[in-house]
C-alpha cells in the first residue's frame, strides 16, 4: 500500500518536471501557466463544478476497468462497450417519457448495462473458446461497434444533418447542481456524480470484499493456481467482462440524462481510453480511481483554461507521461523495496 | 586425466539445501552420469557448473586451474556447453540463424554467413548430424531440435556437453542415435555429462556415474564394460537404508466402497501420449499410493481424478463434486501468494459473500493454531511464509473442503522433516475419516509409510499393483529381517525405470 503511494507521487512528480520543461520550450512561463489552471480550476465554482462534471464518467468507466484489469484482463474496448451502452440507454429514455424520471432512468440504465455487458461478452467468450489474447479483440470491437452505431444513427435513428439522436426533452432531464447550491455557478455537474461515487464504492465491495472478488483476483494473480482451487476461470472470466463493459455504460447517464438530453455520435471523445489511464494511476482501486479521475478532469478542463498560452494538447501528453511514468515507477519502487528487504 | 573437478560445492536456497558439500571429479574424454530423484539437486549442480547459478561455497577446478563463472558467457568460453530440458530455440529462425545467434560471424559490418555456413557443414558431416541449415526450427521433430541445440554447442567449439535429461523427449529408436552421437562425442576426445534417471541408460552410456540424493553425493560407482549394478544405483536414488525409520500409518484400513474408477484411460497432450490404458480403482477410507519416475502420466492422472482434465479416452466414474488436490507445486499451482492464508481459504466459498477483516484474519488464525502454521502474524501474505508452511495451509484448505476424495501430488517435496510428518499425520487421519485418497509421490519412503496399496505407473500405465496383504507382508517381515523391504524397494525401483515388468 505505501509502495503504492510512493509510486504514485513518483510519476506524478516526474510528470510535473517533464510539462515545466514542456511549457518553457514552448517559449511560455510555467508559473503562469500553473496559476491559471489554479484559478481556473480550484477558484471557481464553476471550476470546481466543470471539473467534477467531467470526472463523472471517467469515474464509471474506469472502474469497470478495473474490475477487468485486477482478473488480468486487459480491456481496452471501453471506447465500444460505453458507446453501445449509451447509445442503447437514449433509445430506451426515449421510449419512457411518459413514466416517473427515476424509473426511467432505472430502467435506461439496466438497458445500457446490458448492452454494454454484451458487447464485453464477445471478447470473454473468444477469449475463453479460442484462447485468443481479449487486448486485440476488444480493440477491435471498438471498431467494430462505433461503426455499427454509426450505421444504425445515420440510417435510422438520428435526427436529420446532424449525428445526434431525438432529444428526450427538458422535463426528463436531471437537475443541475447549480440549481440547489448556487456555489456550482451554473455548471453542468449534475446527481450522477453522487451515483459514480457510489457506484466507486460498489466495485471497491466487490472487488476487495466479496467471495467474487477474491475469486477474480486469484485469476488475475495465479490463473493456474485458481483452476486447482477449484475457481470456474471461465466464468470468473466472462462475469468480470460483464460487469466491467456494463459499468461503462453509465457514462452515458451523465451525458444523455444530465447534460445535453440526447446520444450523439463522439461524444465519449475517446474517454475510453483515457479510463485507462486514470485506473493505472489508481492502481484499480475503485476508491483511488475517484481521485485519479478528478485529476485527469481537471487536467481536461485546464488545458481548455490555458488553450491562449499553450496548446490544449498539451494535457494529452502529461496524460501520456503519467502512463509511462506509474508503469515504470512501478518497477523502480518494487526494486527499492526489495532491496530493502522490505517486501 | 581429471577434465573438471567440483570441490565441496555448497548451495543453498532459503533453508532449503539444494547441494550440500558435493565433490566430484569428471575425467577427460568420458561420458559421467548424473542420477537421482527430482529435487536431488542434480539440476542446481549443473546449473553452477554452467555459470547460471553462483555456489555458496566451494569451487570448480577446470584443467588445474579454479574458476569463477559470473554468468554462462565465462563458461561458454571455457568451452563449456549445456543442453537444457526445454530447447532454446527461436522457431520462426532458420537452423543456421539459431546457431550463429549469439555469436555471428562478421566482416566489417556485415554477417559473413558463408564462414558460418562451411563450419557447420563441417561439423553435420564429422558427426553425422543430418541437418539441414535452412529448414525453420517449427518444421522440425524434436529430436532434430535436440541435433540443433547440440549442433549450437559444438560451433562454440565446447568440448564438456552437459545434458540435461537429454532422452526424455525421445523415442527409443531416437536413444539410440543419441547414445551413438554421444559415443561419437567421446571418440572424439569431448567429455559428456549427462543427467538422467533412466537406469538402463546409464548402464549403456555411463563411464561412471554419481548418484545424488537430497543434495548429497551418496553413491558413485565406475561402469566398466557395462557391468553395473542397477539396482545398487536405484537403492542409492531411493535412499533404501532409511526405509526403516518412519512407521506413521495404523494400519488398519477400513474396507469402503469403490468412489473411484477409471478404466483404460488414454490421453495425448502436445502430441504426447501421456496415459495409455491407465485402469485404477479408488476406495473409501484407503490410502492408493501411486510410484514412478516422474514424467510418466503422474501430473495427467491427478488432473483426471480432480476433474481439471476433461479431455481423455476411456472412463471414468467419479463423484460429482469435485475432487480436492494438494498439487505438485505449490507456488504455481497451489497457492496465491499475494493473498493471506483467511483470503485463499475464502476461495474455496461457494456462492458470494461479503467477507469482513475479522471474519479473514480469525479465519487465518484458526488455520495457524489448529495447523501448526508457522507465521508471524494472521495479517501476513503467503509469499513471506515458507515452503513447509505453505504446504501446511494447501493442505489444511484442501482437506478442510471436506471432499470425499483427496489427491496428494508429491505433498512433502522441498518441505522440513516437522512439515512432513505433520502433513503424513494429516493424510492419515483423513483416511480414517473415510476419504479416497490418491498419494502420488516419487519419495518410496512416503509411499511405503503411507500406502494402503501402491501401484506403479510407468509410461501411462499401472504396471503393477500391490494389495494390501502384499504390501504388509514384504514390511512385516522386515521388523526381524529388513529383507522383505529391500527386496520390495529393489523391485520397485527396476518397475519404475522399466528395466523389469
Amino acid at each position: 500500500m505505501k509502495s503504492n503511494f510512493l509510486s504514485v507521487f513518483l510519476s506524478l512528480a516526474f510528470t510535473f518536471i517533464i510539462l515545466t520543461i514542456l511549457i518553457v520550450v514552448i517559449g511560455k512561463d510555467p508559473l503562469e501557466v500553473y496559476s491559471l489552471i489554479y484559478t481556473d480550476v480550484f477558484t471557481s465554482g464553476y471550476g470546481i463544478g466543470q471539473t467534477l462534471f467531467k470526472a463523472t464518467p471517467l469515474i464509471f468507466i474506469a472502474c469497470g476497468l478495473a474490475v477487468c484489469f485486477h482478473a488480468s484482463l486487459f480491456n481496452i474496448g471501453a471506447e465500444g462497450q460505453l458507446n453501445a451502452g449509451s447509445f442503447v440507454i437514449a433509445l430506451t429514455a426515449l421510449q419512457l417519457d411518459s413514466l416517473p424520471l427515476v424509473l426511467a432512468i432505472a430502467i435506461s440504465a439496466v438497458a445500457g448495462f446490458t448492452a454494454a455487458g454484451i458487447v464485453g461478452l464477445i471478447p470473454a467468450i473468444i477469449k475463453v473458446k479460442k484462447g485468443v489474447s481479449e487486448v486485440i479483440t476488444t480493440i477491435m470491437m471498438n471498431f467494430v461497434i462505433l461503426a455499427l452505431i454509426n450505421y444504425l444513427m445515420v440510417d435510422f435513428f438520428a435526427v436529420k444533418s446532424t449525428l445526434r439522436t431525438v432529444s428526450i426533452g427538458d422535463k426528463n432531464m436531471l437537475g443541475k447542481a447549480s440549481d440547489i447550491f448556487p456555489f456550482f455557478e451554473g455548471s453542468s455537474l449534475n446527481i450522477t456524480f453522487v451515483a459514480s461515487l457510489v457506484t466507486a464504492f460498489l466495485v471497491y465491495v466487490l472487488i476487495y470484499k466479496s467471495t467474487f472478488g477474491y475469486k477474480l483476483r486469484a485469476v488475475g494473480f495465479n490463473e493456474v493456481a485458481s483452476k486447482y482451487i477449484g475457481i470456474k476461470v471461465s466464468k470468473v472470466v466472462i462475469a468480470s467482462f460483464f460487469i466491467g463493459a456494463g459499468i461503462a455504460s453509465f457514462a452515458g447517464l451523465n451525458f444523455i440524462f444530465g447534460y445535453k438530453g440526447y446520444y450523439e455520435l463522439g461524444f465519449s471523445n475517446n474517454i475510453g481510453f483515457t479510463a485507462i489511464a486514470v485506473a493505472l494511476l489508481a492502481k484499480n482501486n475503485p476508491i483511488g480511481i475517484i481521485f485519479s479521475s478528478i485529476l485527469f478532469a481537471a487536467l481536461d478542463y485546464g488545458g481548455l483554461a490555458v488553450n491562449q498560452l499553450i496548446p490544449k494538447e498539451v494535457m494529452l501528453v502529461v496524460q501520456g507521461l503519467i502512463i509511462l511514468s506509474i508503469l515504470s515507477s512501478d518497477s523502480i519502487v518494487r526494486n527499492f523495496y526489495t532491496k530493502k528487504g522490505l517486501v | 586425466m581429471t577434465k573438471i573437478e567440483l570441490r565441496n560445492i555448497t548451495k543453498s536456497f532459503g533453508n532449503f539445501t539444494a547441494n550440500n558439500d558435493i565433490s566430484f571429479c569428471i575425467a577427460e574424454n568420458s561420458v559421467h552420469c548424473i542420477v537421482g530423484e527430482n529435487g536431488a539437486g542434480k539440476s542446481t549442480l549443473m546449473n553452477i557448473l554452467f555459470g547460471m547459478i553462483k555456489p555458496d561455497e566451494g569451487e570448480i577446478i577446470i584443467s588445474g586451474s579454479p574458476v569463477t563463472f559470473a554468468s554462462p558467457h565465462d563458461a561458454i568460453a571455457k568451452k563449456i556447453g549445456m543442453v537444457h530440458q526445454h530447447f532454446m530455440l527461436i522457431d520462426d529462425f532458420t537452423v543456421l540463424e539459431n546457431v550463429i545467434l549469439g555469436d555471428e560471424p562478421v566482416k566489417g559490418i556485415s554477417l559473413n554467413i558463408a564462414s558460418a555456413r562451411d563450419k557447420l557443414k563441417e561439423l553435420i558431416s564429422k558427426y553425422d548430424l543430418e541437418i539441414n541449415l535452412d529448414e525453420k526450427i517449427s518444421n522440425l521433430s524434436i529430436s532434430i531440435q535436440q541435433k540443433v541445440e547440440i549442433l549450437k554447442l559444438l560451433y562454440r567449439d565446447s568440448d564438456l556437453l552437459i545434458f540435461d535429461e537429454p532422452t526424455a523427449v525421445l523415442s527409443p529408436i531416437e536413444v539410440n542415435s543419441f547414445f551413438e552421437m554421444v559415443r561419437n562425442f567421446k571418440n572424439t576426445g569431448k567429455t559428456v555429462i549427462v543427467i538422467t534417471h533412466k537406469l538402463n541408460e546409464v548402464k549403456e552410456i555411463a563411464d561412471k556415474v554419481s548418484v545424488l540424493r537430497k543434495g548429497n553425493l551418496v553413491f558413485e560407482t565406475d561402469n566398466v564394460s557395462g557391468g553395473i549394478d542397477i539396482s545398487e544405483i536405484s537403492s542409492a536414488i531411493i535412499g533404501g537404508a532409511e526405509l526403516l525409520t518412519i512407521k506413521s500409518k495404523d494400519n488398519q484400513a477400513k474396507s469402503g466402497q469403490i468412489i473411484v474408477r477409471l478404466e483404460n484411460i488414454s490421453m495425448t497432450s502436445n502430441k504426447r501420449k501421456c496415459l495409455n490404458g491407465l485402469s485404477l480403482s479408488l476406495f473409501a477410507g484407503e490410502i492408493h499410493g501411486i510410484a514412478g519416475v516422474e514424467g510418466n502420466g503422474q501430473a495427467e492422472l491427478a488432473d483426471i481424478v480432480c476433474g481439471i482434465e476433461k479431455d481423455f479416452e476411456g472412463t471414468a466414474e467419479m463423484p460429482a463434486e469435485r475432487a480436492s488436490i494438494v498439487p505438485d507445486d505449490r507456488l504455481k499451482k497451489g497457492l496465491i501468494m499475494e493473498f493471506t492464508i483467511g483470503e485463499n481459504f475464502a476461495l474455496k466459498r461457494k456462492g458470494n459473500s461479503y467477507h469482513s477483516e475479522k471474519e479473514l484474519l480469525n479465519s487465518s488464525e484458526k488455520v495457524i493454531n489448529s495447523y501448526e502454521v508457522h507465521a508471524p502474524g494472521p495479517e501476513v501474505k503467503l509469499g513471506s511464509l515458507s515452503g513447509g508452511n505453505q504446504q501446511k495451509v494447501v493442505v489444511a484448505r484442501e482437506i478442510s473442503s471436506g471432499n470425499e476424495v483427496i489427491v496428494f501430488s508429491h505433498p512433502t517435496r522441498g518441505v522440513d522433516i516437522n512439515a512432513e510428518l505433520f502433513i503424513h499425520s494429516q493424510i492419515v487421519n483423513e483416511r480414517n475419516n473415510g476419504k479416497a485418497i490418491l498419494l502420488i509421490s516419487s519419495d518410496i519412503e512416503e509411499l511405503l509409510s503411507l500406502s494402503d496399496r501402491l501401484s506403479v505407473i510407468y509410461k501411462g500405465k499401472l504396471v503393477r499393483t500391490y494389495e494390501t496383504e502384499e504390501l504388509s507382508n514384504a514390511l512385516n517381515n522386515s521388523e526381524e529381517n529388513s529383507d522383505g523391504k529391500i527386496h520390495l524397494v529393489n523391485q520397485l525401483g527396476k518397475l519404475m525405470t522399466g528395466v523389469s515388468h
